[in-house]
């Protein structure tokens, strides 16, 4: 999916940010060496990757911006025309575009439907297994993986084959969302199963039991709350795969945002990439607001969930800026 | 309130028999610990009770009504876990509420009995902390009294005190003692601890590999064990060679040593025989005994334990003495032993010999 855009090649580097985004974060972050005088000189090596890095990315990332947001021709785009003539002019011209209202707001009402389905069968699921079949768990963990390790093309030739025979299903705008369920598990299942993880659940099971209440009243009232930062990540992981996910969407011609997104950019490329920008950006803030959610729980001694649902997030955020 | 009555309860898990027929009273107002080993069947007694395993057959009777099929959440049991049992998501006075709720009792109720409660445990005014924000102790008087709020007909206690360090765990012990007292509630506790088990029950189950081996009051399971298992499990034992000289008497090394009378033994029968060390006494070498050579003298405030390796035997053998009388014993001093066997055990040589598992810290 991560393919070059004819209209501006000089961006491929935002197009597939996973090659040299997702670890630098942490790594860089806490330089092992760090507090020791004598290990001073050694600090500079990580300085000097963190500086790189983060030039990997903030370069590009600024190409596209002047590129969508400065109202000046692309070839006078240099240092000296750095301040001039930013507006949001390319950008109100996407929103006045008669499709994005619809194809946004299907796409929000996809990725809601996946949230709900994926919490609806995975909760249930993934409880289970740590009750009953604890030794179940590395096999879950496997297939739950699979959809990230198969390219989702594999999925569009298994669709093509069944196509015929499910048009009534297919014809449906939301027949995407079992598509979108899948494509989502190996980042909404992890965070599910991290949160359970973190919790005594037998335990919490059995007093709530004991208490005298039944299955129903046990989820809500003693699994279900301590849950909610994993319920809270995986349905934004969701909803980051959904609003960048092009591949089956143009197969099975919906219009979602992300293919509006991709042929608004052939009838006005500036625009187009004024959008692709303000989605990165808010997905970016989002995970953002992820990372603060989960390290506040962090801080109560479940720091690796953090860290898991972390490295997560922004392997979901590059899946999500792949669909660009 | 009401008595806890298994009957010839049988538990597998797969080919592992959990309990081979299990039967046993707990008494109306009775506190019963269960003592064994882990993996010996002591808490599949207990979540059976609870109604988290079901029997695979036998019958579970509460104050004489049949319960052994019903689900957990409709027996009103109270039960109380090793640890990390409150809902972190709640607060202590909701964690107490959380059973009242469950029976729709009403608000103003709630409130008073969740401060009663609260009281009952000394717990009052934290109310509105979190578990995270409690010390162990703490949160294990918030789960015994989030238990006991439901009014339950039984307390089932599943190791509550071995999360907890030493000191704690003694005062804890004392005051769910003094609360089950008080309340008049018939409990079971499980515990691999025997010192707890001995220290707050009425009455003792010792059990190994599915089976009770022995109930009786602490005092009895400690000097009448009914087997070598609860002689070895409960307290230490010296173990030594012998042969049957009749119902009441063995020889060990020579020397004629009177054992509990009806010992089912036939006469020249080589067996083992247990005592304990404080049935060991120490006198000067020479006066009539085994004679032996002090390896260790261990000093621990009012007693002392001391180490004699026997001439004939080749055996260890300890001795608890009073600190005040092993003052002249030194490693490597000559000594006459001398054994009290009136509360020894036989056991047969090349009987099955049950491992005993030092209980996890």
């Amino acid at each position: 999916m991560a393919d070059v855009n004819p209209l501006a090649p000089d961006l491929e580097v935002v197009i597939d940010p996973e090659i040299g985004g997702p670890p630098t974060a942490p790594i860089g972050g806490i330089p092992p060496t760090a507090g020791r005088p004598a290990a001073r000189l050694g600090r500079l090596g990580p300085t000097l990757v963190v500086i790189l890095c983060a030039m990997f990315f903030i370069f590009p990332l600024l190409s596209l911006a002047r590129y969508s947001l400065q109202n000046v021709p692309t070839v006078r785009l240099g240092w000296s025309t750095l301040f001039d003539k930013w507006s949001l002019k390319g950008l109100t011209k996407a929103f006045d575009d008669p499709h994005f209202g619809p194809t946004l707001r299907l796409s929000l009402k996809l990725a809601l439907g996946t949230v709900l389905l994926t919490l609806a069968l995975l909760l249930p699921t993934a409880i289970w297994v740590h009750m009953r079949l604890p030794r179940m768990r590395p096999v879950i963990e496997f297939i739950t993986v699979l959809p990230y390790v198969i390219p989702a093309i594999a999925m569009v030739a298994g669709i093509v084959v069944v196509k015929p025979h499910a048009r009534w299903f297919l014809n449906s705008d939301y027949a995407l969302i079992p598509f979108y369920v899948i494509l989502a598990l190996p980042f909404t299942y992890r965070s599910i199963d991290a949160g359970l993880r973190s919790i005594d659940l037998k335990t919490l099971v059995d007093a709530s039991r004991s208490l005298g209440a039944g299955w129903g009243t046990t989820l809500r009232r003693a699994v279900v709350p301590n849950l909610r930062t994993s319920i809270i990540s995986s349905a934004f992981l969701t909803t980051a795969v959904v609003l960048g996910e092009f591949t089956i969407a143009s197969t099975l011609l919906k219009n979602t945002l992300p293919t509006f997104q991709r042929t608004f950019v052939g009838v006005n490329p500036q625009a187009g990439f004024g959008l692709n920008f303000l989605a990165l950006v808010v997905t970016t803030m989002l995970f953002a607001l992820l990372t603060l959610l989960t390290r506040k729980r962090g801080a109560k001694g479940t720091k690796p969930d953090a860290a898991v649902t972390n490295a997560m997030a922004y392997s979901a955020l590059s899946q999500q800026s792949k669909g660009i | 309130m009401s008595g806890l009555l298994y009957i010839s309860v049988r538990k597998t898990f797969g080919p592992t028999v959990a309990l081979e027929s299990l039967d046993l009273e707990v008494r109306e107002g009775e506190l019963i610990s269960l003592l064994g080993p882990s993996g010996c069947g002591k808490t599949t007694a207990l979540r059976i009770a609870a109604g988290f395993e079901f029997a695979d057959s036998g019958a579970v009777t509460v104050g004489g009504a049949d319960i052994t099929r019903k689900p957990a959440h409709k027996r009103n049991m109270g039960m109380v876990f090793q640890s990390y049992s409150l809902f972190p998501n709640l607060s202590v006075n909701l964690n107490v509420d959380f059973g009242l709720r469950t029976r729709k009792i009403s608000g103003p109720e709630r409130k008073k009995r969740v401060a009663e409660m609260l009281e009952l445990v000394q717990l009052g005014g934290m109310g509105d902390r979190y578990p995270h924000q409690l010390s162990g102790g703490q949160q294990q008087r918030v789960a015994l009294a989030r238990a006991l709020a439901i009014q339950p007909s039984v307390l089932l206690l599943d190791e509550p005190l071995s999360a907890l360090d030493a000191k704690v765990r003694l005062s804890l012990r004392d005051q769910i003692r003094r609360i089950q007292t008080e309340l008049g509630i018939t409990t079971l506790l499980v515990t691999h601890d025997q010192e707890e088990a001995l220290g707050i029950a009425d009455r003792v189950g010792v059990m190994s590999a599915g089976r009770l081996e022995q109930l009786a009051t602490p005092s009895e399971v400690y000097s009448k064990p009914a087997s070598a298992f609860v002689a070895r499990f409960v307290g230490s034992m010296n173990e030594m060679p012998a042969v049957v000289r009749g119902a009441d008497a063995v020889d060990v090394a020579g020397q004629t040593i009177m054992t509990p009378s009806g010992a089912t033994r036939s006469v020249g029968e080589s067996v083992l025989f247990l005592v304990r060390p404080e049935d060991v006494s120490v006198a000067a070498a020479g006066e009539p005994g085994l004679s032996g050579t002090v390896t260790a003298t261990t000093f621990q405030g009012a007693s002392t334990v001391v180490g004699i390796r026997l001439d004939v035997l080749d055996t260890l053998v300890h001795a608890h003495l009073g600190s005040s009388s092993a003052t002249h014993l030194a490693p490597g001093q000559r000594v006459s032993v001398r054994v009290d066997g009136t509360r020894g055990v036989l056991e047969a040589i090349g009987a099955k010999h049950v491992e005993v598992e030092e209980p996890a810290a």
